[in-house]
């Protein structure tokens, strides 16, 4: 990439502010970084930036009212809303008004990379509209809904479909849990039990048994859809 | 609302009847006052006639006895009005001269002078008659009499009129008190409509148009003003909420950030990630609680969704987990069933419940869930082998933090069930924890939406 991508974080708290500037620059982003609701909106419509991390109870506003602003503003940024309303009625009302992904404080330091990251590539990446992705020797076809290694037909069920691909669109980053139960299954809440591991590791045995290995686990972060070329 | 009142203004009706029994009594008071005016001095009158009458009638004895008497008499009766009765009898019974020949049979002669002391009112035919009856020294009987039939006609028209009065009282009360009573019903019907639909959860429902300047247009006025506070602390309340997760959640924030830069010890940085997360779902229970009992009734941010599929999804979510646990699980879901609700919040009741499946049986117990289309709700029942709850339990399994002793070594905040039924609350669905032979069962009638097309 010939520029740095850049990333503006619109948040109030300066040690929250610090410990998102520490993540996006890891990842290897310029940022910049306002305290108020309106001059992060005037920031958000003066300079092309890829994301957006914006709060919501800010002095001057809550982010998620100002996003029709600055998508007005001509801004294509990608939004990820970080706010301590964390309920899933705040969660999903903040998707609904056109956040791209919101994510709860307090966040894990992880979580918030694996967001960032995820978001960052789906700003760069081409989409992929085509039927097949394949991995070395795993082939995904998304219209057909099969999955072959080796061109042996591996059996999984829908929901674990579902699974696999939304880690084959994230492959080689880590992939959160509650990214996953999120994405997969559309839920925003925290359930407690870590129903979510149960289900990865079914998928991971299976396309093992079919000797494919392909997602492995992230201590402490989450999962990595990394197929090892044969 | 839609169920009609057929509560009449009867306190309004009770109060009208009420004047006019008080109106219609006091205006017949007045009026037997009247009455008894009129007859006394429509009596007076008469007895005046008689006086005169009597004064004359002595002049002329005075001077010459029974002569002039029975002259004057004769001389009266030839220009009788009809009004009068004169007689005078000689010692015998014989009529000397008079308006009749004979003496009535009910009346008796009394004193010998001409005043009108203790005349007596005797009737013959329908006439009443005022009469001074006499016996003049020589026992010659004299009978001087005016009849009353003037007096009592007067009267009887006063009392017709009176009587017309009455009824045209009557007839104005009854349906003045009817206009009233419905007048007022009206009015009071736009207040109690708006108080019915605040209590089934539309807290902003106003009364349209302007107040009246009367004690209606107040009432209305003092009950917008308690909508609005009431609103407004309801407002507050949610805004509290928000605050208080705002200002909790940054310094653990903080906390959260600092801790991943501990190194060295990240098993004990996991376990404290672990704790940290409890609470912060502990803390979004309470939340997601006291929201959602805020919500109650009102039908803001609920949207339709298939329950059918929702439940079928957190199944499908549980499904492994309880395979795993060794758990003998199994789901009847009607498909397409559909409500008025909030996908999150009942992919919350389904986890709640499931999980604490998971939690309290045992590998061989069974677990099942079922939905069925029941009338006019859609009956969602969750139903295990395991331990169950306690008796003692029961009445207060659903409060907050009401946890068994027995299940102190049990991870768990107590928050679950209290969540559970804030949320069919919120949907207007109706829990139950029907008896079992064994094990953990309870029912949620969530009602169906209808749908239109």
């Amino acid at each position: 990439m010939s520029h740095m991508d850049r990333i503006l974080i619109i948040e109030d708290d300066p040690e929250t502010a610090a410990a998102i500037r520490a993540e996006a620059e890891a990842l290897g982003c310029a940022t910049d970084h306002r305290d108020t609701l309106p001059s992060g909106i005037e920031a958000a419509t003066s300079a092309q930036y890829q994301v957006i991390v914006l709060d919501r109870m800010l002095p001057g506003g809550d982010g998620v009212d100002a996003m029709a602003r600055i998508r007005a503003g001509g801004s294509t940024a990608l939004i990820l809303i970080l706010s301590a309303l964390g309920r899933a009625a705040n969660r999903v009302e903040g998707l609904e008004k056109g956040a791209d992904d919101y994510l709860p404080k307090p966040f894990e330091p992880e979580e918030l990379r694996a967001r960032l990251r995820a978001l960052l590539r789906r700003g760069t990446i081409q989409v992929l509209d085509n039927d097949l992705m394949a991995f070395g020797d795993l082939e995904i076809r998304l219209k057909a809904r099969t999955v072959h290694f080796r061109r042996a037909h591996v059996p999984i069920s829908p929901r674990e479909f579902d699974l696999l691909t939304y880690f084959a669109r994230n492959a080689g980053q880590v992939v959160t849990r509650m990214q996953l139960l999120e994405n997969v299954w559309n839920l925003h809440f925290d359930p407690g039990t870590n129903v979510v591991d149960v289900h990865v590791g079914r998928l991971r045995r299976k396309l093992e048994d079919a000797g494919a290995t392909a997602i492995q686990t992230a201590r402490g972060e989450g999962y990595i859809f990394a197929p090892l070329p044969a | 609302m839609s169920s009609a009142r057929p509560i009449a203004a009867r306190a309004t009706l009770r109060l009208a009847a009420l004047m006019a029994l008080a109106v219609t009594l006091l205006s017949l008071a007045a009026m037997a006052l009247q009455y008894r005016l009129v007859e006394t001095r429509l009596m007076q009158a008469q007895q005046t006639l008689l006086t005169a009458d009597l004064n004359g009638l002595a002049a002329l004895y005075d001077q010459r006895r029974i002569i002039a008497l029975r002259q004057a008499i004769d001389y009266r009766a030839t220009a009788a009005t009809g009004d009068e009765m004169l007689l005078l009898m000689d010692r015998t019974g014989a009529a000397l001269a008079g308006t009749r020949p004979d003496w009535p049979r009910t009346l008796a002669p009394k004193g010998d002078t001409f005043t009108s002391d203790n005349a007596t009112i005797f009737t013959e035919g329908a006439t009443r008659w005022l009469a001074v009856a006499r016996e003049l020294p020589g026992g010659f009987p004299l009978l001087v009499a005016r009849s009353l039939q003037p007096v009592d006609d007067t009267l009887a028209a006063l009392k017709r009129g009176m009587l017309a009065l009455l009824a045209a009282l009557l007839v104005a009360g009854a349906l003045v008190g009817g206009l009233a009573a419905r007048l007022v019903m009206t009015r009071i019907n736009r207040i109690n409509m708006l108080a019915d639909r605040v209590a089934d959860g539309a807290l902003d429902a106003r009364l349209p148009g302007p107040r009246s300047d009367d004690e209606f247009g107040l009432l209305e006025t003092h009950v917008h003003a308690m909508l609005d506070r009431i609103e407004n602390l309801n407002r507050a309340t949610h805004r509290l909420s928000d605050t208080i997760a705002h200002e909790l959640r940054t310094p653990l924030n903080r906390m959260l950030q600092k801790l991943s830069k501990i190194e060295g010890q990240s098993d004990l940085a996991a376990d404290l990630k672990a704790e940290m997360r409890q609470a912060i779902r502990m803390f979004d229970s309470l939340l997601d609680i006291s929201r959602a009992e805020a919500d109650q009734g009102t039908g803001g941010g609920l949207v339709p969704v298939d329950l059918s599929a929702t439940a079928s999804e957190v199944w499908d979510l549980y499904d492994p987990l309880l395979e795993d646990k060794g758990l003998i699980a199994q789901a009847r879901i009607t498909p397409g069933l559909t409500i008025l609700g909030d996908r999150n919040l009942i992919a919350q009741v389904l986890s709640n419940l499931l999980d604490n499946a998971i939690k309290y049986c045992a590998a061989g117990d069974h677990l099942t869930l079922d939905l069925t289309p029941q009338d006019d709700r859609i009956l969602m029942r969750v139903a295990d082998t395991g331990p169950g709850l306690p008796d003692a339990l029961k009445p207060e399994a659903f409060d907050r933090f009401t946890r068994a002793e027995r299940d102190r070594a049990t991870p768990g905040h107590g928050l679950g069930l209290a969540l559970v039924r804030a949320i069919a609350a919120r949907h207007g669905a109706r829990l139950t924890l029907p008896p079992t032979d064994k094990g953990f069962a309870l029912e949620i009638r969530w009602p169906r939406l209808q749908q239109s097309d």
